[in-house]
């Protein structure tokens, strides 16, 4: 159990350097003036999230949604997560990770938006889509006359808040 | 790897004899005899103990899941109903393929070999979190309680895939199956985890990426699969007990729900998963070979990275498994093409163990005979895979006896042959006794025997057109299905001879020495059952886990 | 090896036997955490991509359903992970430099926030059950006046789904910095010994990150 020193004399190499402590880590300490700026930054970035979310950016408002949030996680991951000042290879985990979601989201949604003609066929295009709007229909048709019959229940249909 | 190979003789010898100096010095009680008493193994974290409890727990539901499937093929032996009905008959395959997947493949090779020799091969002293090791196998045992309680709860017909919308309609015990699948992959995460940090981390001094002997890199590359895929399944489940308690409907067309995107869900880990069950298995086919050919490897890094290309490679052909349950067409191409693509990677490593072998001294050992086994049945399963990775003709074929034979060539004739000739190879590391060769031997025989009497017959039958999950068939298939069923008997024969053979060594063989096989690798180079910590001395690695003292070099490439 | 204890002499407390030094077992107590952390993303985006389903086969239905969900409540809670993530970073810096006071000052206002969040949801989910914005078969918006497409009742399954389990993460978020608090206040972490703070730090991270994607999609989808 010879724990120290025959240990860290053996020699590592890495592209062809040598690399002192192969099992261990930096510490690295961020100052607080940092973590201060990415906080601020993240909530300035949640109020843009709202912003975007009334500015009515149509189709357009999701991805950026999504490009503002990826910019937040980001920013907690780098420095909150101390990934930044971290070995390499975290980011790396990170990264395959982040590859193998989209591939996972990029098979399935396509997958998903070339069924279109087969539920059309088999008529589930149908059923998703007017049955469910022609039931909505009815059912407000039948509030709107029960309503009109001065029997309207309680809460208002805009919601609560 | 060349200029390693003169370094590494004197390492290698140089460190066995320091380990046998010591060992004169004071003999130090083994792993097995260093502590004493039920709760010294109950509260063990020691990495050996865990996984010697892995394997007597995975061996015990080989053994059931097992016999269930004689009970199957014994059924099937006419066509009409014998002994079990329709329903009944539903519950036991779905069984059968549960305990199996879940409970036997999936922990069997990483869990329970790989907890024992990974550490040992590295060098460690032990896992990088002992503790979490155990913890690991104590969720197993509640996974393991839970699929076991199904029993009791009543009708669990699902297959193993748990298809929807059949399983939300099904009867009750649907839930608590998939919550035991579920708990057993937190299980197998766990390991996982533990495996890629043990593989980073507690590598001895010297032992570079390139020094790793081959079944570290399979337990590696399936422990990254382990935890790139698992949290998946574990989601799916965890989707589809909520649809079945809740009926959230993302799984169910009556709910406005996609059936299918179960199936993308199920599969996106699922695939991988067979990949956790066969990686291993061709880590350990890279020490037998090598070893009982006394040769270097041929193409070491050839193997060791097409252990991490079909790693990533099985993220992204899933959808193969749903040619034919309204996938659209346009991604069955695609995911034909990338289905393709997994065979170079698992060629290159049949042809590199056929080459290793040519120009090998080789020893006809147990372990060796069911390499051999292993080449020709993996083989088969490996070129059937690509038959129903092509889209057309999985379309013709899709559902029958041929995908069942496929799968069992790989999963059986693959793994569960590696298994078994991995337990032979380790054997004397793991209790210091020898096994009997000529049994051992025998039972290689009786496995091959077996193994293609029982499924070389379904692929034909499947190919008649036989339709898999059914107890009854007509009388066309009646002869080859009894031929199947004889079949599956001598397997059983020869399983339980193995059995036989590894319980009667640690009983009445005879002691083995630290190494016994003259290997190269760290295991071989402590005693033989290891010591409690592995090693006196933190040993150091100086060259290629494969260059032998006394090899026939002429064949090297 | 009591044989050897001797030269163990110099180990510190803290260091596992299987280890040779501290800072191995730092980094692989790092490495580990990040692995879960990776594992977490993954299972997570499984919901997600339920979400980016449901979306794509009723974009219309999501729009009108996500409308009933509170947006207040949602930002409210954002800014308060937020700032719970900002002090639990503060803590891990508290305890790389030693600063054991500012360790367990800001682990507990973590932990304040992250009670405030549950409290905050607690109030959501009554008002969700309520009014009947349930999911699947429990769904009942139309008899509490609800003019809502059928197939809400989808939408507030993921709804349920995706912050439920975020919620258990949470709740689990509590528990662990609770024991990392207790342990701070044992004094049990110094410069030298703070990984736990640290992997604590990277779970807590992990919660607030699936949170930073959770509240644009489910809340201010447009």
């Amino acid at each position: 159990m010879a724990h120290s020193d025959s240990t860290q004399n053996s020699t590592v190499y890495l592209n062809g350097k040598l690399v002192e402590n192969p099992h261990e880590d930096t510490h690295h300490v961020s100052p607080v003036w940092e973590f201060s700026l990415v906080f601020g930054a993240l909530l300035f970035l949640t109020i843009l999230t709202y912003l975007v979310s009334y500015a009515g950016l149509g189709p357009a408002s999701l991805p950026v949604a999504m490009l503002i949030a990826f910019i937040k996680g980001s920013l907690v991951v780098g420095f909150f997560m101390h990934l930044k000042y971290e070995d390499r290879f975290y980011a790396f985990l990170l990264c395959v990770t982040i590859l193998f979601v989209s591939i996972f989201f990029t098979f399935v949604l396509f997958d998903m938006s070339t069924t279109a003609e087969l539920n059309e066929e088999a008529g589930i295009e149908y059923k998703r889509h007017v049955e469910d709007s022609a039931e909505a229909a009815e059912a407000a048709a039948a509030r709107q006359a029960a309503e009109a019959a001065g029997a309207a229940p309680a809460p208002a249909a805009a919601g609560h808040h | 790897m060349s200029d390693d190979s003169k370094k590494s003789q004197s390492g290698a010898q140089s460190g066995a004899q320091s380990e046998a100096q010591s060992e004169a010095h004071k003999p130090e009680p083994s792993y097995l005899t260093a502590q004493r008493g039920l709760m010294s193994w109950v509260v063990t974290i020691d990495h050996k103990r865990i996984g010697l409890m892995y394997l007597t727990a995975t061996l015990f539901f080989f053994l059931i899941a097992g016999l269930l499937a004689i009970t199957l093929r014994t059924e099937l032996f006419t066509g009409q109903q014998d002994f079990m009905s329709a329903a009944t008959y539903n519950k036991v395959f779905t069984l059968h393929g549960a305990i199996m997947v879940f409970l036997f493949i999936i922990p069997s090779v990483p869990a329970a070999m790989g907890n024992f020799v990974l550490p040992l091969m590295l060098g460690a002293k032990d896992v990088a979190f002992p503790k979490l090791n155990l913890l690991s196998f104590y969720i197993y045992c509640i996974a393991a309680v839970m699929l076991i309680l199904t029993l009791v709860l009543g009708s669990l017909d699902t297959g193993w895939t748990f298809y929807t919308p059949y399983s939300k309609t099904t009867g009750t015990a649907v839930i608590m199956a998939t919550m035991g699948a579920f708990v057993a992959g937190f299980s197998s995460i766990l390991t996982g985890i533990n495996f890629v940090v043990t593989t980073h981390k507690m590598r001895a001094p010297g032992m570079t990426w390139n020094r790793m002997p081959l079944m570290v890199w399979a337990l590696y590359a399936t422990a990254l699969i382990q935890v790139m895929a698992t949290p998946v399944l574990a989601i799916t489940l965890f989707l589809l007990v909520i649809e079945r308690t809740l009926s959230i409907g993302i799984f169910d067309p009556a709910m406005g729900g996609d059936p299918v995107l179960y199936q993308h869900f199920f599969w996106f880990y699922s695939h991988p998963a067979v990949y956790i069950m066969i990686l291993p298995g061709f880590g350990i086919i890279s020490e037998l070979i090598t070893v009982h050919s006394r040769k270097h490897i041929f193409g070491y890094r050839a193997i060791a990275m097409s252990s991490v290309a079909i790693a990533v490679i099985s993220f992204v052909v899933w959808g193969h498994h749903m040619f034919v349950s309204g996938q659209s067409e346009l991604a069955g191409i695609v995911f034909s093409f990338l289905t393709f693509v997994v065979a170079v990677p698992t060629a290159i490593k049949v042809f590199s163990w056929v080459a290793t072998l040519y120009g090998g001294s080789i020893r006809y050992t147990t372990p060796m005979w069911y390499a051999l086994v292993f080449l020709w049945t993996f083989t088969i399963g490996g070129l059937t895979g690509v038959y129903l990775g092509t889209l057309s003709i999985d379309v013709h074929l899709h559902d029958t006896y041929f995908v069942v034979a496929h799968f069992h060539y790989v999963m059986v004739g693959g793994t569960v042959v590696a298994f078994l000739g991995g337990l032979f190879h380790w054997w004397p590391k793991m209790f210091g006794r020898m096994y009997n060769e000529t049994l051992g031997r025998i039972s290689a025989l009786l496995v091959f025997i077996g193994f293609n009497t029982t499924f070389m017959t379904q692929f034909f039958l499947g190919h008649q057109g036989m339709p898999r999950r059914y107890y009854a068939y007509l009388p066309e298939y009646e002869a080859m299905h009894q031929v199947s069923t004889i079949g599956s008997w001598i397997l059983a024969v020869g399983l339980f001879l193995v059995l036989f053979t590894l319980i009667h060594a640690i009983k009445y063989g005879e002691r083995a020495s630290s190494n016994p096989w003259n290997a190269v690798s760290l295991e071989w180079h402590t005693a033989s059952p290891p010591i409690e910590h592995n090693f006196h001395t933190t040993p150091t690695v100086t060259g290629s886990p494969y260059d032998f003292p006394e090899i026939d070099k002429t064949g090297k490439h | 090896m009591s044989t050897k204890a001797s030269e163990h002499e110099d180990r510190p407390w803290f260091l596992a036997h299987h280890f040779d030094t501290v800072g191995q077992q730092v980094s692989s107590a790092k490495l580990g955490m990040w692995l879960f952390a990776c594992t977490e993303v993954l299972m997570f985006s499984g919901l997600f991509l339920a979400y980016f389903i449901i979306r794509q086969l009723y974009p219309e239905m999501v729009l009108t359903a996500s409308e009933e969900l509170n947006k207040t409540a949602g930002g409210f809670n954002t800014i308060v992970l937020l700032t719970s993530s900002f002090t639990m970073a503060l803590g891990v810096r508290a305890a790389q430099t030693n600063n054991n006071k500012a360790l367990q000052r800001n682990l507990l206002i973590t932990i304040g926030c992250a009670i405030a969040f549950m409290i905050v949801k607690y109030f959501e989910y009554t008002a969700k059950i309520e009014h009947g914005l349930l999911p699947g078969e429990y769904y009942s918006a139309l008899e509490h006046g609800y003019m809502l497409p059928k197939y809400s009742r989808v939408f507030y399954g993921v709804y349920f789904t995706m912050t439920g389990l975020h919620g258990v993460h949470v709740l689990v978020g509590i528990g662990v910095l609770s024991w990392i608090y207790i342990r701070a206040r044992r004094r049990e972490f110094s410069s030298e010994n703070y990984v736990a703070v640290e992997n604590v730090g990277i779970y807590w991270h992990i919660v607030d990150l699936v949170w930073i994607f959770l509240f644009p999609l489910l809340y201010l989808v447009k």
